[in-house]
Parts: C-alpha cells; structure tokens; sequence
C-alpha cells in the first residue's frame, strides 16, 4: 500500500488533469443578501448520480462558541471518498475553527464530527492515524533538519522504521528537498516549509486530507504539482477538505464547495452548480456576490484618494 | 533473562533501539532539545549556544572555585603557612556554604535562562496535536524533559566540585574513607542543591503560567526573572556574610535563618556527613528537605494544571501575543528627545532602536542582567563603607556614595553596548539597506543618543536629587555634572568603531582580540567606577578641584577624535554584515 503511494506521487507529475474525473453529487444551498445571512433555503437533489460510498467523514450541526462569541453555527456537510470539498470564506467567517474542529484539536460546543460513522472524540487516536493536516501555518522547530522532522512525525505516528527511511527518503526527492534535508528548518524558505508540512501530511497515506491554504508560500510548479496531486489522490479516492481563500485554485481542484460567511453556511453544492444557479461565470464573482459587503471599486477610488489626493 | 545473561550488550542495544523508535522516546528529545534551542516566538535576538557551549559554561564556575581551593587546602602550602591539622567537617563550612550557594544560583539561572522555552506553546500544540498520540503521552513526556533537564543542568554545574573540592580538602590525609565519606556528602547535597535551585525557578514560573493568561503571563515574566536574578545575585553575595553570621547564631534563632535555602541545606549535609545531631543542625536539615519537597510537588502539580489551562486549550485562545500596548499620551523624555534627535533618520532610527530593546525580550533579558549586576554591586560597595552613618555624613560625599552612579552608569551602558551586537528580524533590516546612505550614515549619533538617554535620563536625577538630599546644592550640581561628563566620554569610548544600525546585523564574529576586549571592559570597569570616583571625592574637597575633570575628559574626546580622523573611509561605511537568513529565497 505504501509502495503504491510513492508509485502514485512519481506519477502525479505526469497527471493530467480532467474535469470529468470529477464526482457529481446532490447539494444544497442558501442565500444571503448583502444586509446579512437569511435563513438557508435548501434546495432538493437535481438528479445528480449519488456517491456509491456513505460519506468517510460528516460535520453534524457543528457550532462553537469563544466566550459568548459566535464563531460558526450549525455548520453539517459531508465528505464522500473522492470528494475535494472547497471551504470558503472571507477572514474571520470561522474557517479555521471548521478545521480545528475537524481534525480533533478542538471540541465544538454542539454538534459532532462522524467520521466512518463513528463520533472522532470516541477514539482520536484512531482517527488521527488516518488523518493527514496541513495546517495553516509552517510553525516548524526551527532548530530540526526537514529530514529529522520528518522522522520524528513518522515515528509519532508509528510507521514500521525500515519503511518510514524509505518513504521520506522519496517524497524528499521528490519535493525536491533532498539536497537540503540535513539543513535546519529555520533556514527553510516558507515555500520549502510548506513542503515539509506537505510530506508530512502525506507520508502515512492517510484517508482524508484536510488541507489548510496547502499552496501558500510554494512557487507555480509546486502549485501545479499539487493541484494534480489533489486530484489524483481524490479520484483514487481519498477525500480531501481545501480549505482556502484562492479562489482560482479552489475553482479549479474542487470537486465541491461551501461558502461560509460570519460563521455560516451560506451556499453549499458541487462548484458548478454554484456557479450557475448564482449566473456567474466565474467563483470570483461569486464569492464578490454572495460575501462581500464592500463595493471593490469604490473602496479602490478610496485608496487612490488618500494616497493621491 | 536468558538472552540477556547471553549477551547483555546485544540485548540492551536492541532494547535502546526498540526504546528510541517509540513516540515517548521521540517527544521526550524534542522537547530536551527545545529547552537548548528556543521557543516558538524566539527570534533571531534569543542567543542559541548548543548544548556544548552550555555545558561548558555551566561547569567553569565550579571548576574555577574548585581549583582556588587547593591553594587554601593544599598541605604544602599550609605547611608553609604553618597552619596545622584540621576537621575537613568544620573547617569547610564557610565554602561549602559558598559551593551550595554557586550550585543554586547556577542552576537557578540556567533555568532563568531558559524561562521561556520550559512550556509547550502553540508550535508543539500545532505540530504534535494533529499526531496519533494521547495528549498524556505529551505532558509525561515534556515533565520528564523537564526533570531530565534539571538532572543535567546541577550534574554539570557541580561536576568539577564533586571531584576536585574533596581532593583539595581531604586529599592529602591518608584515610580513604574519610574522603569518600566527604566526598559523597558533598556530591550528593550539592546535587540536591542545585537540584531545588532549578525546581525552585520552574516551579515559580509554573504557579504564573498557572495564574495569568498567556498574554498576561508574558508581560509580568520579564519582570519576575529580573526579580529571581536579583535574588540570585543576593543569593551569591550572603556568601561573605553568612558563615561567620552562623557562628552566632543560637538554637532558638535556627529557624530565622533557616530560611536562606543555602543555611537549610548546610544542614543537610551536616546530617549526610554524620554530624546532624545538634538541635540546630536538625532543624535546618527538616527546612532542606521540606523545601525541596515543596519545589519538587509545586513544580508537577503546577505544570500539570497550568498543561491542562493552557496548552489544551491553545487553539481556543487566539495568537495574539502579548497584550495591546497602550499608546503614553505624555512621556517626559518627549522635549529632551525633540531637543537632541535633529534629523529624520535619528529620530526613526532613535524610536526603532529603544524599542527594540525595550520591547524585545532577548534584548531586555541582556539589559536586565547587566542592570542586576549594577544594582548588586552598588549595594556590594554601600555595604563596603564602615558605617551606613559615614555615607550620608561629612563635608563631602564618600567615594562608595559617590561610586553608585558611576557603577550603574557603566553596567547598564555595557548593556546596552552588549545588546547593540545581538540581532532582531534580520530580514526586516532591508528597510535601513534601503533608505540609508552608507558613506553618510548617522549610525553613531544614533547609537550615542540612545546610550545617554537611556542611561542618563534617569540616573542623573536620581543622583541629583539623592545627592541634593545630603550635601546641598553645590555638591549636587558638580557630582551631577562630573557623571555627566565622565559618561559622555565612556559613550564615546565604546563607540569608537562602531558603524552599524544596532540589531541590524548577525553576531559578530569571534576575532582573535575579543579576549583582550573583555579584559579592557574589566579595567574599564575598575577605572571608572573605582578611581574616578576617588578623584571626585579629592576633587570635591576644594572649590575648584573640578576643574581637574576638563583636561582629563579633554584628553580621552581628543584621542578619539584623532583615532576617528585616521580611520579610512571604508572603515566608516554602515555596515550590515550581509547574511541572508534564508540561503534558499
């Protein structure tokens, strides 16, 4: 199994992509005017072929509350196995607490986090094994070599040791950081953290993935390496959750979507069903419609005005 | 068992190697290895020796005290001091006193030293968090760092004692057991002693974590480790006094002084050696012991709580650093700084440069420590005057009142000087690359007026007014005027090359003359805080004694000028040392 993972990466770089690998399932949505969120007017299936598998993991009525504060309410979808589920949302809508949530670190106020249709708080351990995170930030040990950081993450998760050599010694070369695997981390560029935090993620050939802004910091080829590797680990059928503000790559690697927006669902369903029941051509102007509240231009004139009276 | 008898080495080979792939194993060297390295929020600023240097560092007080020893132990020179035999349990108390004393204040402000890097943080909770491992593992394995750190921190601080101190003193005396006897004593209480210096720190810093927020935790630490130093210093300095203070000391007054740690555990030893059946010597030993229970069981039940407070909950709790600062409306230092900043790039360079070393906690731990060791060496000379009355008494001020600002002076200009050459955000210094012109570059009026705000703008009218308090005006204004004088000069000495935007550039490298500059900065030291303070005292005595000061100063600004003038314009370019932080951007 984890021989044919690294024969799968070798062959990611060759991948080519193809919408139509992409998986069609029933959604539902809501809408939101510019004042604020209405209540979520569902929409029924449109007919789309259903997954063939139950869903691998499932956000159920998930809130969380800070204090008295509000982060994000009544958040429930579903991940299916080869399924890329967008997560998007301005700064601030609750993206990153969905995440923390998901993967364990924090317990939602209401709500729970089915993963094989068990409660992931039942056995984290367990669930965590088949979890692979890339968190939003490259908080890395500075003072750890990218080769011994991954050594120790290998053996935090328990891969058997004569394998676990194998398998970093590979994904290094071809993340291309094997020249520099016996330098600390701190001298790392973020790109080559980011890397780093990738293999990470990816070294235990976990069943989901969720995938906190993976591309920032990396150059375009990376970029491009990823965007196939998302596709092509979905259509072997892991599930990923992309969690990101990129609205071209999210566009483009996602087989579904949410839109989240002060801590809400506000729109939900394959992207381009998004797409075309709001008649945009584009998610950007999706996005621009359904969350922002400022008129771009206007703002832009604002800012030449003040710079350049 | 079998296997084992077999080949014992094969068998615990592959029992460590079985051992070192497991998850404890794994965290229990990450967070050994961070304790060396720094915390999450360190930066370029945070001084990362490696465990070598450190080490090293840690044994040489010991080692050196240790070697002093045999020139008072030694039999020949005892011989030929005439001095006969002695009881090595007696005779040694005075150092053993003092060798506890180092044990604790060494290990104590090792721990000081690494503070911050003690607990988790939020690069642990986002690195090891989302990993298949129990939340327990992590705690067991990050105390037993601790523990483990504490182990090596008082084992190396007292390798070199453990060995040499009872060779000096029992060495030459024919019986064995009596040296192993002396010798286990000592290895084992200064092992305790050190031991409870470490815990004691941690367990502090653990009752905080526990106590305030992470912000608020933040704020107040720099302030307790300056306490804790402070007291470590005090600590250091009982040694002269204390012993002969024992002498006197009655049954009845045991537990007055049995709260000094070094006193409590100069007990312990006198009961390891076999000599604790004094009432005295028995109290002091209960003391030691319960206060090395109290910082053992203070140390894991703070942690524990403040593990479960803070670090579980990190992704709770926002990344927001240190509390919001709040913006002085007033600062009285505003007309002085618009007086003396006249150009825009000191004014910016000024603002950028005392923030950075009021606000960076690297930077403020090297101006601390040199202001600690002002602090105590002034009360050192105050307390070395024969009476408290003859300091504020007599036609003129005495040279120990007159040092006190002269020493404080100096250690917090040192400071200050030291802290220049530690680098913050070197990748952030482009802003300087960018806007300033390297062949006219105001590095050291920039770095001059920071020295004398800094240092003057509160020590002159301390000493002003404490001056004014005893000896009127007259004698103020000159005392004032001639440490003002004498400041500007040494400002001028340390400043003598200096070409760069402080924290500005990587660490200077190690040049075959840096011994002999820590040398020049130790006379300067005597110089300036032993002497000119004697000349004051001689020069106060007459109207015009004053007036000696303007050759002197005249003679040391001149050289300078003169050592400035040929200087080669390459050797007066800003600097800034170019290293990228990142060899791969």
């Amino acid at each position: 199994m984890k021989d044919a993972l690294l024969k799968f990466l070798s062959g990611v770089f060759s991948f080519y992509y193809s919408e139509a690998a992409l998986f069609r399932v029933s959604f539902s949505w809501n809408l939101t005017s510019a004042s604020g969120v209405k209540p979520m007017i569902r929409y029924p299936a449109w007919g789309l072929p259903r997954p063939e598998r139950g869903p691998v993991l499932e956000a159920r009525g998930l809130s969380k509350f800070y204090g008295s504060v509000l982060a994000v309410r009544d958040i429930s979808f579903s991940l299916h196995p080869g399924h890329v589920l967008g997560y998007l949302g301005p700064n601030g809508s609750g993206k990153s607490t969905t995440v923390k949530m998901l993967t364990g670190l924090l317990e939602p106020s209401d709500g729970q986090v089915v993963f094989d249709g068990q409660d992931i708080h039942k056995n984290l351990i367990a669930y965590r094994k088949r979890l692979g995170y890339v968190p939003e930030e490259a908080n890395l040990y500075s003072y750890l070599t990218g080769q011994e950081y991954l050594d120790m993450v290998a053996t935090l998760r328990a891969m058997p040791k004569r394998h676990k050599n194998r398998t970093i010694s590979s994904l290094l070369q071809l993340f291309s950081l094997w020249p520099h695997r016996h330098v600390t981390m701190g001298s790392y560029s973020k790109g080559m953290r980011q890397r780093i935090l990738l293999i990470a993620a990816l070294m235990d050939n976990p069943d989901v993935l969720v995938l906190d802004e993976p591309l920032s910091g990396l150059d375009v080829t990376t970029v491009l390496v990823i965007k196939n590797l998302i596709q092509t680990l979905s259509a072997r059928g892991k599930s990923v959750f992309y969690c990101s503000h990129i609205l071209e790559v999210v566009e483009k690697v996602c087989s579904h979507l949410i839109i989240l927006r002060k801590g809400q669902v506000i729109a939900q369903g394959t992207t381009d069903e998004v797409r075309e029941h709001m008649g945009k051509s584009s998610l950007e102007g999706v996005f621009l419609h359904l969350v922002e509240d400022r008129d771009v231009v206007q703002m832009t004139q604002d800012i030449v005005s003040v710079v350049s009276p | 068992m079998q296997r084992m008898m077999q080949n014992p080495k094969r068998f615990f080979r592959q029992r460590w190697e079985a051992f070192s792939q497991t998850p404890f194993y794994c965290l229990l060297r990450l967070f050994f290895g961070r304790m060396f390295h720094g915390h999450a929020d360190s930066d370029a600023g945070d001084l990362d020796l490696g465990i070598g240097v450190i080490v090293v560092l840690l044994a040489m007080p010991g080692m050196l005290v240790s070697l002093l020893m045999f020139e008072k132990y030694g039999s020949l020179i005892r011989f030929l001091r005439g001095a006969g035999p002695y009881d090595p349990f007696s005779a040694t108390i005075p150092d053993e006193y003092f060798f506890l004393v180092l044990s604790m204040a060494v290990s104590g402000a090792a721990a000081l030293w690494r503070w911050d890097s003690i607990f988790l943080d939020r690069r642990d909770f986002t690195n090891l968090v989302p990993q298949p491992i129990r939340l327990r593992s992590i705690f067991l394995a990050s105390l037993s760092a601790i523990f483990a750190l504490v182990a090596l921190l008082t084992i190396v601080v007292n390798a070199a004692s453990m060995v040499l101190y009872p060779l000096a003193v029992v060495g030459s005396q024919p019986s064995l057991s009596l040296l192993l006897r002396f010798a286990m004593g000592h290895a084992v209480v200064m092992l305790l002693a050190g031991a409870f210096g470490s815990l004691a720190v941690f367990a502090v810093a653990g009752v905080l974590m526990t106590l305030f927020p992470a912000a608020a935790f933040r704020r107040v630490s720099l302030l307790v480790r300056f306490t804790l130093a402070l007291l470590l210093l005090v600590l250091l300095g009982t040694s002269w006094a204390v012993p002969d203070w024992l002498k006197q000391l009655s049954v009845a007054n045991a537990h007055r002084v049995a709260v000094l740690p070094p006193v409590s555990f100069l007990g312990l030893l006198r009961t390891v050696w076999g000599r604790g059946g004094e009432p005295f010597v028995a109290a002091m030993t209960k003391a030691g012991a319960t206060a090395l229970g109290a910082a053992f069981f203070t140390t894991i039940l703070a942690y524990a709580v403040s593990f479960r407070r803070s670090f579980v909950r990190i992704p709770e709790t926002p990344d927001a650093g240190p509390l919001p600062r709040i913006p002085a409306s007033f600062s009285p230092l505003a007309p002085l700084r618009e007086a003396v900043l006249r150009t825009p790039s000191q004014r910016a360079c000024y603002h950028f440069v005392a923030r950075t070393l009021l606000r960076s906690d690297g930077h403020l731990q090297v101006l601390s420590g040199f202001l600690a060791l002002g602090l105590v060496a002034s009360a050192a000379t105050l307390n070395s005057a024969p009476t408290l009355h003859s300091l504020v008494h007599g036609s003129s001020p005495p040279a120990e009142f007159l040092s006190v600002p002269f020493i404080l002076v100096y250690c917090v200009s040192v400071g200050i000087r030291f802290a220049f050459e530690i680098p913050s955000q070197l990748p952030a210094n482009w802003i300087f690359r960018f806007w300033l012109d390297r062949e006219r570059h105001e590095a050291r009026p920039i770095a001059r007026r920071v020295l004398l705000l800094l240092s003057l703008s509160w020590l002159a009218p301390v000493c002003f007014l404490a001056t004014l308090a005893f000896w009127g005006w007259i004698v103020a204004l000159r005392h004032t005027a001639i440490l003002i004088l004498c400041t500007v000069a040494l400002v001028e000495v340390f400043l003598v090359k200096f070409r760069k935007i402080p924290f500005t550039c990587p660490y200077p490298s190690f040049k075959s003359y840096s011994g002999l500059i820590v040398v020049a900065y130790l006379f300067g030291y005597v110089f300036f805080t032993y002497y000119l303070p004697q000349m004051e005292n001689w020069s106060l005595s007459g109207p015009w004694g004053i007036l000696w000061f303007a050759p002197l100063l005249g003679i040391v600004l001149s050289a300078i000028h003169f050592y400035r003038k040929q200087m080669l314009d390459m050797d007066k370019e800003l600097v800034f040392e170019d290293v990228s932080a990142s060899g791969f951007e």
